[in-house]
């Protein structure tokens, strides 16, 4: 197990440059992906890509970032990687199928936000158990699926 | 390059911040009250909060069980549904933290126990570093199947009073499964916390996702 407190910096710090090219070349970087629900924690346990198990903490004012750089010495870097957020796009036919798919989307506590027109629900767990919930209001046609990435 | 490792691991860790949530009933003061004891035998310097509707009633229980000395017990009044003191806003706990951080510098581990809720509560991630949702086989055994938020995303599910499950014609074997498989495969402990059954295996888990003893 590698403790590792804090966040040193960030992987694109022009003051890490140099260091981080010379051990890319070494092949001594290695990452950490953390998926997107577990970014905000302050505390985690996981495997880097080149096997590392790591013990992460953080102060609690601090935010672990995409590019965090968690360590760092002469023959190994870690640096912090977001899984991709799965996101899901709803678009509603009309102002009072908004307002429905607005009241599920909050009774649900589902994280969410607004792109134009589209109610964007960035999923935590397989969509299955998100559509499952609003499958009357989209099979009406009252809420269109316009994307999952 | 530096020769020196850049780290910042000399500085001492807050305490770890364990959240416990789940339906009323479910047995999670109680699952607090084995907690305890078992934290403390493995010399693990703990405090306690516990949040309840419009009382201190866990509270005042807790501190006279005798288990842990009463100052390291803190109340938090939701006055509210319970998840919104610890999802919405946990503005409250996370201040009753911090002082139980500030009056014990040791503390290395504060149990937040949430008032009963339905499966849709969740702790916030500014709030706990991990986080366990309880649930009882005399609760039915189709409470995995319903893929609530909680059963789904807490980073421990606890399936409590296992010893019931003949007696509420349960099939434990099979709640289980189900239990895992709507988790992906992530944690599923079960326990007996009147008799402590299962309570070692929560506490190896802090162990090592929170407390990195192991």
């Amino acid at each position: 197990m590698l403790r590792l407190h804090g966040i040193i910096g960030r992987a694109d710090d022009k003051a890490y440059a140099r260091q981080l090219h010379t051990l890319e070349h070494r092949g001594g970087i290695e990452l950490l992906f953390v998926p997107p629900q577990d970014a905000g924690r302050k505390r985690f346990r996981l495997t880097t890509d080149r096997g590392t198990d790591c013990a992460v903490s953080l102060d609690r004012d601090e935010e672990l970032v995409d590019g965090a750089l968690l360590h760092l010495d002469s023959g190994r870097a870690i640096i912090a990687r977001f899984g991709e957020q799965q996101i899901w796009r709803l678009r509603a036919r009309d102002a009072a199928s908004a307002l429905k798919l607005g009241w599920h989307a909050g009774n649900l506590h589902w994280r969410v936000r607004f792109e134009g027109e589209d109610l964007v629900v960035l999923l935590d767990t397989p969509l299955e158990s998100y559509r499952a919930r609003i499958l009357p209001l989209i099979e009406s046609g009252e809420v269109v699926e316009r994307d999952h990435v | 390059m530096s020769r020196l490792a850049l780290t910042r691991i000399d500085q001492p860790m807050t305490a770890a911040r364990v959240g416990i949530g789940g339906p009323v009933g479910s047995g999670k003061t109680a699952l607090v009250e084995r907690l305890i004891p078992a934290l403390q035998a493995r010399g693990i310097d703990i405090a306690v909060i516990t949040n309840d509707l419009v009382t201190a009633e866990d509270a005042e229980r807790v501190r006279r069980s005798g288990l842990i000395d009463p100052a390291r017990v803190s109340a938090v009044e939701a006055g509210a549904c319970p998840h919104t003191v610890i999802r919405e806003d946990p503005t409250l706990n996370i201040e009753a933290a911090d002082e139980l951080e500030r009056r014990f510098p040791g503390v290395e581990l504060i149990l937040l126990e949430s008032g009963g809720d339905n499966l849709a509560s969740t702790f916030s991630r500014d709030l706990t570093d991990f986080w366990m949702f309880v649930i009882d086989v005399a609760g039915g055994d189709d409470i995995p199947r319903k893929r609530g938020p909680g059963v789904i995303r807490a980073d421990l599910l606890v399936i409590n009073k296992v010893d019931l499950a003949p007696h509420v014609g349960v099939d434990l074997a099979r709640m289980q499964r189900e239990a895992t498989d709507v988790r992906g495969g992530r944690p599923v402990l079960l326990t007996n916390c009147r008799r402590g059954e299962g309570i070692d295996a929560i506490v190896d888990l802090l162990e090592r996702e929170v407390l990195f003893r192991t």
